[in-house]
């Protein structure tokens, strides 16, 4: 009977090299106060400049997000007093914000869902108070960094669909090599507006929620609220306008402020900064910078290479994965495409992921791995036309990456290809079959006295241990024919 | 090179002066001067002491904005137009008073010294720029640098009789200003003579990567249309060339919009009382109906006689939205320096009290102890034109007669280009009066109310609405004080207005106070 409503509004720290109104360094962790400026620290007659780096990073994202950009755009001053903003106001943009009605869509327990967007606009970070003891200290290389603002409308119903569009968002702005989309370092933030309501008759009385540094945060501070506003209109009550924290320690949200003592931010235009003239120029050099996106990316490995969605979701989750993926099935020219396409997306999946974790190689640095896409499609090519074995394949894949060196190479060094010579297989035969005459006069039996299942066993036996006796290097398929035709040939001399 | 002509007596003569007179937050004595940066020699300011208004960065130097709360700020760096002046071999000697963060039409709102004006030093300088107007005046420095936002350039310039030069916005840098109102001010030039004011004028103006407002330099050299480049004073006499014609306001329509400026800004301060009709206004409103000074529009006569001799046809224009410039005017300069002054807290820099509960109560006692009545009055002002729900009815609506009285003054001198008919420039007064007093019965004439004060910028503000360029310079002596008169130009037009007031100033040379010896070539 009820119908909740779901904004959220999420800021991403751009990464640029310098901060979006002086040319301070935009770097984390350094020591406290050493990336600023007269500008960032708000010193009196200092002016921002523009930094167009980080401009063109907010337009980009606006694009991706199908917003439009208009062909005017400025910036506002964003009015209120706290000891880590350094001018006690925040360039921001309010009117006409760089990225206008757009909207991403995101995959939902296999649906597809389009959340509208709002709007995208640019402005600037404050800096970080921190209480110690009886001080309050402040570090402003934060300040002046550039952040966007991305803002959706109340298109979301469930925290669970507030988690997935922030974590499809995550995945948009780091394949745009825009954010790194760190929630936990707050290079990627959340807030979220949340209301409640009869079903059919609108939004209800929104609720804004803070202190979200978690995708998971979002799913269960959301799910919470709703469920508590539930309570409260099932109990006859009215929903209060404010804004609540996430407790994090207690699960639960718990009232911050309410909306008498929302703030008036007094916004005006700046007019430090003028006006942007936006022209089909610069729209087009934007749209020119547009890759293709995630999900437009795992539709197109589904249907062109036959992957399953989940394959394509784990392979698509990081650019640099995605394209190391298709480099593999680029280089690959034994097998056909979609062949070698699910053959590395197993790869990928299992032991090359097994590998990378075990290393500590990043999905994002996969491009600078010293293990190429081409030595990859060498071992996938090498167990497709048989001349390895899956075993093989796996020491190979961890030879290559520990000695740094092509699996072609130790292959042919070490003389691991498949033994396919009939001669060389009946020797390793012969030789088992000797030491296991037990098994082999057994086997012989049992398939004479027609017990199948007793003959499959022995005989596999012996499949195995001929493998072992060539170190894994015998094809096992030609082997079993091998050790068969001896097996049928047996019961003819017993004759 | 130096230029000074004269060196002996000068430490003495400096000193005797600002005894009386108090230009100075900050000086330096002649020993002290730094050197001439190298490689400016030709320049025309090369070797020049000057003096640089004390909102206005200079590195090593404080920068204090008259006000209590950064009485002992240094400044970390260097404002743009200051360091092209350096550039070009001029030598910054000392910081000049003024009023509180430009806040204020007679220096007497700085809260950490008086200056006086050097005609009568029982009378104010001016403001906000007073201490650079009264130095060149007295002839301390040849020139000196002023910030003008409603008139704070031009207004001193004219009690004090010096050239006062605000150019057009954009043309010159703001970065390493402390901002008042950001939309309206610029950096100007206050000096000795009309050709001065131009030289430092040609040095400091131009693009700066560091100040986006900044508007690439299309100076329009020549004059009257014309391609040369004109440096002499002479070149803009009829000589078979197109007519030269000078707009001027009449009397009565002088009268006029003082009288509506006063009806305008008292509506104005009542709205800000949340009344329609306060208590007060009407007592302020009879004394501002006499507020045109007799003498002013005597020297507006002078001044307008004067260019007629030139061979300058006259032609009275009227300008109805003069009348709406002092409300629209502080509207916005309030709600942008609420802004603007936002940043003066204690926590980074400035004076701020022994202890503080919290943050925010650290905040509010610097701001309290820190600010005079003056900036504070304008910061709640400010505020209050900016509240959400309100800015329709305030800020908003005074935009929109911003761009009204912008379009008003530019087709007076659009007119010129298609029909060769209109006007190059206008003149008009500086100021409803000479330089006023400090009380009400006691010597050097009556005190001017803060309220009347603010009426009377209506000659000087809407040149900083339209961000036009104008120029200061002295019309005549009137009862022994200076008058001022001012040229309004289309933008970037300054060559221009510079030719014409040299024009004058070559057939009534600048007046100088009593004791003023010249230093300075």
């Amino acid at each position: 009977m009820y119908q909740s409503f779901i904004g959220l509004e999420i800021h991403i720290h751009l990464l640029t090299d310098t901060k979006v109104f002086c040319s301070c360094k935009a770097a984390f962790g350094s020591e406290p106060n050493t990336n600023v400026c007269p500008v960032c620290l708000g010193h009196p007659g200092v002016l921002p400049a523009l930094n167009k780096a980080a401009f063109d990073m907010g337009a980009l994202v606006a694009r991706a997000l199908n917003c439009s950009i208009p062909d005017r755009t400025w910036f506002e001053r964003k009015q209120y007093f706290y000891p880590d903003m350094p001018k006690n106001y925040q360039i921001s943009q309010f009117a006409s914000p760089l990225g206008q009605q757009g909207y991403m869509d995101m995959v939902i327990r296999g649906q597809k869902k389009r959340v509208r967007i709002k709007e995208c606009h640019l402005e600037e970070d404050a800096g970080k108070m921190i209480h110690a003891g009886t001080v309050s200290l402040i570090d402003y290389n934060r300040a002046g960094t550039a952040l966007l603002e991305i803002v959706t409308e109340p298109d979301l119903e469930t925290g669970a669909e507030a988690e997935a569009f922030i974590q499809q968002l995550r995945r948009l702005v780091r394949f745009l090599r825009v954010c790194d989309g760190n929630m936990e370092e707050g290079s990627l933030r959340a807030d979220a507006n949340v209301s409640v309501n009869l079903r059919g008759a609108g939004l209800g009385r929104k609720v804004e929620i803070k202190n979200l540094n978690s995708s998971r945060f979002v799913r269960l501070a959301l799910d919470y609220e709703i469920e508590r506003q539930k309570e409260v209109l099932d109990a006859g009550g009215v929903v209060k306008q404010e804004t609540r924290l996430w407790n994090e320690n207690r699960d639960q949200t718990e009232s911050m402020r309410s909306k008498e003592d929302s703030h008036d931010y007094r916004f005006f235009p700046e007019p430090d900064l003028p006006v942007l003239e936006i022209d089909e120029a610069y729209r087009s050099e934007i749209q020119g910078r547009l890759m293709e996106l995630p999900l437009d990316r795992m539709e197109r490995f589904v249907r062109d290479y036959g992957l399953s969605l989940e394959q394509a979701d784990y392979i698509c989750e990081e650019r640099a994965l995605a394209d190391y993926f298709e480099a593999v099935v680029q280089a690959i020219e034994a097998l056909p495409k979609e062949e070698a396409a699910r053959r590395v997306a197993l790869w990928l999946a299992a032991d090359v992921k097994r590998v990378m974790n075990r290393d500590g190689v990043g999905a994002d640095g996969i491009g600078q791995w010293s293990f190429s896409p081409r030595r990859l499609a060498q071992i996938v090519e090498l167990l497709g036309r048989g001349a390895i074995s899956g075993k093989i394949a796996k020491q190979v894949l961890e030879l290559s990456v520990s000695e740094d060196r092509d699996p072609l190479a130790i292959v042919q060094e070490r003389g691991w290809q498949l033994i396919q010579d009939p001669e060389l297989i009946n020797r390793y035969v012969q030789i088992v079959c000797e030491r296991e005459a037990g098994s082999f006069d057994e086997a012989a039996a049992a398939r004479e006295g027609g017990n199948l299942k007793r003959f499959e066993t022995l005989s596999a036996y012996l499949v195995g241990k001929v493998l072992a006796e060539s170190q894994g290097r015998c094809d096992a398929l030609l082997v079993k024919e091998h050790i068969e035709k001896k097996i049928g040939e047996a019961k003819k001399c017993a004759c | 090179m130096s230029r000074s002509v004269d060196k002996d007596g000068f430490p003495a003569y400096v000193s005797a002066w600002e005894d009386r007179i108090g230009a100075f937050l900050e000086l330096l004595e002649p020993g002290q001067w730094p050197a001439a940066q190298t490689g400016g020699e030709s320049s025309p300011v090369a070797g020049l002491p000057c003096g640089v208004k004390d909102n206005i960065a200079v590195e090593g130097f404080g920068l204090t904005c008259g006000s209590k709360l950064l009485k002992d700020f240094r400044a970390t760096y260097t404002a743009t137009a200051v360091k092209r002046l350096e550039a070009a071999g001029a030598r910054v000697i000392g910081k000049t008073n003024m009023d509180e963060f430009g806040m204020g039409s007679s220096t007497d709102n700085s809260a950490l010294k008086r200056t006086n004006n050097p005609w009568d030093t029982s009378r104010v300088a001016g403001g906000s720029s007073g201490g650079s107007a009264a130095a060149v005046a007295a002839g301390l420095v040849p020139f000196a640098l002023g910030s003008d936002t409603g008139g704070s350039v031009r207004q001193p310039a004219a009690f004090c009789g010096v050239v006062g030069l605000k150019p057009t916005y954009g043309a010159v840098s703001r970065f390493g200003l402390v901002a008042y109102a950001s939309s309206l001010e610029s950096i100007g030039v206050l000096a000795d003579s009309v050709s001065r004011a131009r030289d430092v004028f040609r040095i400091i103006q131009g693009e700066d990567p560091l100040d986006e407002t900044t508007i690439a330099s299309r100076i329009v050299h020549g004059v009257h249309g014309g391609a040369a480049d004109s440096t002499s004073p002479g070149s803009t006499k009829n000589a078979g060339g197109p007519e030269k014609i000078l707009a001027v306001l009449d009397p009565v329509s002088l009268a006029e919009a003082v009288g509506s400026a006063v009806r305008g800004a008292a509506a104005l301060e009542n709205a800000g009382r949340g009344a329609e009709t306060g208590p007060g206004s009407a007592g302020a409103e009879a004394q501002l109906i006499n507020l045109l000074e007799k003498e002013v529009l005597q020297g507006y006569s002078k001044a307008i006689e004067g260019f007629k001799a030139l061979g300058y046809r006259i032609q009275e224009i009227v300008i109805p939205s003069l009348a709406y410039s002092v409300p629209v005017y502080y509207t916005i300069a309030t709600a942008e320096a609420s802004a603007n002054l936002a940043r003066f807290d204690g926590i980074r820099y400035g004076k701020r009290p022994e202890w503080a509960e919290n943050p925010e109560d650290l905040i509010d006692k610097t701001r309290a102890m820190g600010f005079g009545p003056e900036v504070k009055l304008r910061i709640l002002l400010g505020t209050f034109v900016l509240r959400s729900g309100f800015q329709d009815r305030y800020y908003l609506r005074a935009q929109r007669l911003r761009k009204r009285i912008t379009s008003e003054f530019l087709s007076l001198f659009s007119a010129k280009e298609g029909s060769k008919e209109g006007p190059s420039a206008l003149l008009m007064p500086v100021f409803p009066t000479r330089a006023f007093g400090r009380s009400e019965n006691g010597l050097g004439g009556p005190a001017l109310s803060a309220f009347a004060q603010k009426a009377a910028d209506i000659f000087t503000c809407p040149a900083n609405l339209a961000g036009l360029p104008a120029i200061a310079f002295p019309a005549s002596v009137e009862g022994g004080l200076p008058v001022g008169v001012q040229l309004l130009g289309a933008p970037f037009s300054e060559e221009l207005l510079c030719s014409i007031a040299a024009e004058y100033e070559a057939e009534h040379p600048i007046p100088h106070p009593e004791g003023f010896q010249s230093f300075w070539r």
